[in-house]
């Protein structure tokens, strides 16, 4: 803590953090501000800061006009299916890393966390065929499991950090109790790490939730389509740009990872620094 | 039998132990629940990049039916492809600038959010938006923004008198490129604030007290003691923007497509086009080695601080 003594010192903070607050938080703001402006007020060559008569007609045609609401349903399934298969995924190979010792174990951490190393849009060159071949291409299913690349190396890295924390004479003590270790597991050591277990399953949820590439090329059905592609089809128009549709229906798409974020963010940000920093 | 060796085990003084228990049937447990995962990452991950790293060495394009074995041919022409050059130094000017200027944005970010002022806490979570917001969402933010016609940054230009008629931000080259830097700059403040803070938070307090009692001022606080402490965290959230930075393809594609022409055209883009446009793999792999070896030594010089603590 710095303490500011002088007016001098109060005035350059004041006014530093009001210029990266404007940065931060205007766009925010703008955006949202004009999804609710008419078309007649959006396009002033001196807009106004807030609308003047708040205009809903941008977010009804957006939910009513074109395929938004599937769309969101298709996100919502495949998002909350990546998350799940990597949140167990990651909690499972955590645990494992984390307690036990076999001779193959440092390497394969090295091999998961390496993974940094590949590009996506790498892999994706090689994802493209391999679902092809096995009819896995254009289905939900097929998206679902090729999200594991994005989230599950660091998912398991944080599930690792987390389960290193859970102090051994928890276990022992079970273990002497007679307990098997796929008993001491589901009883004693996922109670005690479902927050982790949420962290991760939000992290993962947020890539799939905001992924475009991946949704991009491997979805070519309209009906299949996930919120990233879809917004992006939809409003990138060069000649006939609808702005306040476009702000409008970027709303509707981002309020669902906003709502569960509002909720967790505490804990998720804690769980994405110590498996990043620790 | 078992039990009775644990029991033993378990009461010979526990502090000395190693963690874990090296007994036969807990090994078996171990890769059990190990194996779930490193079979989908095997499958999912390390052998599309071994192959996507193989077919750099085949012609295979749409009109091939199947992989046609060319040996070095395609890194012959990507290497002295103008084009895949001036996209590894578009790379490197997006990754530079972004990196930069969101760790500066970052840390400055975190030191007033360090301070105790009332609405602190609100002016924190907040600060996670840009952050959480869905690619597509923040690249049409940001184009609305700049709009060359209607954007409210040509308005606020023009307005204090900074540019006479509005800027085309989007279709000149320079104006793309500080529209993608600019865009993912604000997405990544939050996250590398987030860093910084935990770096702040972990600070002696006592120290900062004895330097003031020194009479050092507020700069000189942060210069001799703020900015050593946080050296680590400056390393990893450097290594941890690039690697995120090279990785980047969402914002680019949804506001400049790489555009105009190729003035905002990443290796990611490249790639992309090459394998999912032209449907040319092969010359797509080869693009994706050179950005692999351009990933790499930062990949591993992160690795290398994660693991020296362990």
């Amino acid at each position: 803590m710095l303490e500011l003594r002088t007016w001098r010192e109060k005035t350059g903070f004041i006014v530093i953090l009001a210029v990266i607050a404007f940065f931060l938080f205007f766009p925010v703001y703008w955006a949202l501000s004009s999804a609710f402006k008419a078309n007649a007020e959006l396009y002033l060559s001196d807009p106004t800061f807030v609308p003047h008569r708040p205009y809903l007609g941008h977010f009804i045609n957006a939910v009513t006009q074109g395929p938004l609401v599937l769309q969101l349903g298709n996100s919502l399934v495949t998002s909350t299916a990546s998350a799940l298969l990597n949140a167990v995924l990651a909690a499972l190979a955590g645990y494992s890393f984390a307690k036990f010792d076999y001779p193959v174990k440092r390497p394969l951490m090295l091999l998961i966390l390496s993974a940094q190393m590949f590009p996506f849009g790498v892999l994706l060159i090689s994802i493209y065929p391999m679902l092809q071949s096995v009819g896995l291409l254009d289905t939900r299913i097929g998206l679902t499991i090729s999200y594991i690349v994005f989230a599950l190396p660091v998912s398991t890295y944080m599930m690792y950090s987390y389960f290193k924390q859970v102090p051994n004479e928890l276990i022992e003590a079970a273990k002497v109790d007679g307990a098997s270790n796929m008993r001491i597991f589901r009883r004693i050591v996922m109670p005690i790490s479902l927050p982790a277990f949420i962290t991760v399953a939000l992290y993962a949820f947020m890539w799939s939730w905001n992924d475009l590439l991946y949704s991009m090329t491997l979805i070519t059905s309209d009906d299949k389509r996930t919120v990233g592609p879809g917004l992006l089809l939809r409003y990138i128009n060069e000649n006939n740009a609808d702005w306040g549709g476009a702000m409008a229906a970027s709303f509707i798409v981002a309020a669902p990872i906003i709502l569960v974020f509002s909720v967790l963010q505490k804990q998720f940000i804690g769980g994405v620094t110590s498996g990043a920093v620790k | 039998m078992d039990m009775a060796t644990t029991h033993q085990l378990g009461t010979k003084n526990p502090a000395r132990r190693k963690p874990g228990y090296l007994k036969r049937s807990d090994r078996r447990f171990a890769y059990l629940i190990l194996a779930p995962a490193m079979i989908a990452f095997l499958v999912m991950v390390a052998w599309p990049f071994v192959d996507a790293m193989s077919m750099a060495f085949y012609q295979y394009t749409i009109y091939d039916t199947e992989p046609i074995f060319i040996g070095f041919e395609n890194f012959e022409t990507i290497l002295t492809d103008p084009y895949v050059l001036g996209s590894w130094v578009t790379t490197a000017i997006f990754v530079a600038g972004t990196t930069l200027l969101t760790m500066f944005l970052g840390l400055s970010w975190a030191l007033l959010m360090y301070q105790d002022f009332r609405g602190r806490a609100v002016f924190r979570t907040m600060t996670l938006l840009p952050w959480i917001l869905p690619s597509t969402v923040s690249a049409f933010i940001w184009a609305w923004m700049l709009n060359g016609r209607y954007g409210i940054v040509n308005v606020l230009l023009m307005d204090v008198g900074a540019v006479n008629s509005p800027v085309q931000f989007l279709s000149n080259d320079v104006g793309a490129m500080m529209a993608v830097i600019l865009t993912r700059t604000w997405i990544s403040i939050p996250l590398f604030m987030s860093f910084f803070l935990a770096g702040l938070q972990s600070m002696e307090f006592q120290q900062i007290e004895a330097a003031r009692i020194d009479g050092a001022g507020n700069l000189k606080i942060v210069r001799r003691l703020i900015l050593p402490h946080l050296k680590p965290v400056f390393l990893v959230t450097g290594a941890l923007g690039m690697i995120g930075n090279l990785q980047q393809f969402d914002i680019i594609f949804a506001l400049t497509g790489g555009g105009p022409v190729r003035a905002t055209s990443v290796l990611s883009i490249e790639v992309y086009k090459q394998a999912f446009q032209n449907w040319n793999l092969g010359m797509a792999s080869a693009i994706g080695v050179l950005w692999v070896f351009t990933l790499m030594p930062i990949v591993i010089f992160y690795l290398r601080s994660l693991f020296r603590e362990d």
